[in-house]
């Protein structure tokens, strides 16, 4: 019994001594205190300099957390539980919030800085007039490849993919609208077509493409391409440019037919406490100085006009992620399909995955 | 028969071998100055230097272990508790009864424990941080607790109690001078492993941190969708060697204490040893 009760103490103490170092830690960081700013984000999605210099200049202390999907994101906003006063999803589930009243508008005229973000990526159908969202990051579904590996493809087209010399040499991502998306882009039709004809179409088309595809992966797609399981991946850019990082023998093309542009934007949920320090913050990250540091230190594109202007000549300059005028003219933002088409596009997608081989 | 030990000796190597080599792969990659998986470049301390000056990980380490040691200490008095009381149940269907109850919610996987807790937090307006991780994690290791201690009050012989009961022994007294003594090595054996449950857990985890609160598990599962940094390997060999010194230090605690209690005559497990 006097064991177990020096033990007991004796881990007791030691639990009160973590919590203290772990108090003081926070504390040194300044993270107590009433006036706290709450950003949930994506795994490593922003320059943690940014943060400090943040908390120097407004005098708020900030509270990260991170998420690793649009669903888990959205579950815990709408359960309410914690005050997110920042988060950074996905359009089409930017869309979803909205739709569930998750989000409260923002105050643009607290936004000076707004006037830096190119118009183009302003004012798009998943938020028309930016009411509830200011953008943060854009990418595109393209395709990555290992020009050793494929013998002279140079995949300008999406019907490379169907070349049959490919054979077993490509991953997908798991995601119905990518993979139905360039299925209906093959055939030169619209990302958002909802016409039932072109939809069977792309379908039997994409059935034509399974003796070329080796797996449909998850986030795992990223280790395997650069590890070099397969020759030729349908990825996000943003997941590009992490492989090629890794692995510098492989490149990456947007097809010519056009595919998707996607937006990572911010939004205050409802559950904010801080709107006035969120508002602050959205204003920070939209100075160009520290869009294109977030930009150079995250890897993903800025659409912040003059924050290019201030990243290094071979980032702006890198036409496989700033894609040239005439291939973002063909670029195309998810619509929201609506519940019932987008169970549709699922089923053909499923009905694709269970024809494999 | 010499031959037969050999072989059992080959498959036992082979065994540890094939549980250990991925943490030594880990830890190996950890000292690599390369920046990847890839390819041993060079020896170098870089990732451990970046854990320490990583003071949201340190911080996040921090609460892991806090939470760790405050679920298995309280888990575990909850756990010697609920085990005594199944013990002392007189029918035998009702204790076996009880006993299923306590299984069941060691079997039922950890994503609709963690979901059950979210939907019960959000009901009585518990505000997802600390308390609610702390809870939910007490709330799964007391079952693991009482199964591994219930074994242990099974071999006590009732003729013991009475004994000691014969003697003069007030309840209490019986409780902490002769069943705790006796039961021990199972609310050990049962703090240890509430501990290491709590350390790796992620899906209930998951769904009950909130307002900054987050715990090693979550955090390393929302990195990695980027990419896991080398100074996670050095994190991890960190933890790993930890544990190590934990281990060894209990086994010669525990070997301490159990050359004292064999020294002593007539301790609580000869007793019950001798009853058998």
């Amino acid at each position: 019994m006097n064991q177990l009760m020096r033990m007991t103490v004796l881990v007791v103490l030691l639990a009160f001594a973590l919590m203290y170092g772990a108090s003081a830690l926070n504390s040194s960081q300044g993270y107590s205190g009433a006036n706290t700013l709450t950003i949930y984000n994506w795994g490593d999605y922003i320059d943690p300099e940014l943060i400090t210099e943040f908390e120097k200049e407004s005098g708020l202390k900030v509270i990260y957390s991170t998420f690793d999907s649009n669903e888990a994101m959205m579950t815990k906003i709408e359960q309410g539980g914690t005050t997110f006063d920042i988060s950074v999803p996905s359009e089409y589930a930017i869309s979803k919030m909205k739709e569930e009243n998750l989000l409260l508008p923002i105050d643009k005229s607290k936004l000076p800085n707004l006037k830096y973000i190119d118009p183009k990526y302003m004012n798009l159908s998943f938020d028309p007039n930016n009411e509830y969202s200011i953008p943060y990051f854009w990418g595109t579904v393209g395709i990555v490849y290992n020009p050793e590996l494929v013998k002279g493809i140079e995949f300008k087209s999406w019907d490379d993919l169907w070349n049959p010399s490919l054979h077993n040499q490509i991953l997908l991502v798991d995601g119905a609208r990518e993979v139905i998306g360039f299925g209906l882009n093959s055939l030169h039709y619209s990302l958002n077509d909802t016409n039932e004809e072109h939809l069977q179409q792309a379908k039997n088309k994409l059935k034509e493409l399974t003796p070329n595809v080796k797996a449909i992966v998850g986030d795992e797609i990223k280790l395997l391409l650069a590890n070099e399981e397969a020759a030729v991946g349908v990825v996000w850019s943003g997941d590009a440019a992490e492989i090629i990082d890794e692995n510098d023998k492989l490149t990456y093309v947007v097809p010519e037919e056009g595919s998707n542009l996607w937006f990572d934007n911010i939004v205050i949920p409802k559950t904010a406490k801080n709107v006035e320090g969120a508002h602050k913050f959205i204003n920070f990250m939209l100075d160009p100085e520290h869009a294109a540091q977030n930009a150079e230190y995250v890897g993903y594109a800025t659409p912040n006009k003059k924050a290019l202007e201030l990243l290094p000549e071979d980032i702006s300059g890198d036409k496989r992620f700033y894609p040239s005028p005439e291939v973002t003219a063909k670029l195309e933002v998810y619509r929201n399909l609506g519940k019932r088409m987008l169970s549709h596009y699922n089923d053909l997608f499923l009905e694709f995955k269970m024809h494999r081989k | 028969m010499k031959r037969s030990l050999k072989w059992s000796n080959i498959y036992l190597w082979l065994v540890f071998i094939i549980l250990y080599a991925p943490i030594l792969y880990l830890s190996y990659y950890s000292f690599n100055s390369g920046g990847s998986m890839h390819g041993f470049e060079g020896f170098t301390l870089e990732w451990y230097k970046e854990v320490f000056a990583d003071t949201r990980l340190l911080i996040i380490l921090l609460n892991t272990l806090v939470i760790a040691l405050f679920a298995s200490v309280i888990s575990t008095i909850l756990g010697v508790i609920g085990a005594i009381a199944i013990h002392h149940v007189r029918k035998r269907s009702n204790q076996s009864t009880l006993l299923s109850l306590n299984n069941v919610l060691i079997v039922s996987p950890d994503v609709i424990i963690g979901a059950s807790f979210l939907i019960l937090f959000t009901m009585i307006g518990i505000k997802l941080g600390f308390a609610s991780v702390l809870i939910s994690h007490i709330a799964f290791s007391v079952p693991i607790v009482v199964i591994m201690v219930l074994p242990r009050l099974e071999e006590m012989s009732p003729t013991l109690l009475d004994a000691a009961r014969d003697l003069g022994a007030t309840e209490w007294d019986v409780l902490t001078k002769v069943m705790l003594p006796f039961i021990k090595s199972g609310i050990f054996a049962g703090f240890f492993m509430a501990l290491t449950y709590s350390l790796d857990d992620f899906a209930v985890t998951f769904f009950v941190t909130g307002n900054g609160f987050t715990t090693l598990s979550v955090e390393i599962y929302s990195r990695a969708r980027q990419g896991v940094s080398l100074s996670i390997n050095a994190l991890s060999t960190l933890i790993f060697v930890f544990t190590m010194l934990l281990v060894v230090g209990y086994y010669f605690l525990n070997r301490r204490s159990r050359g004292q209690v064999s020294g002593r005559t007539g301790s609580g497990k000869e007793w019950g040893l001798a009853n058998k």
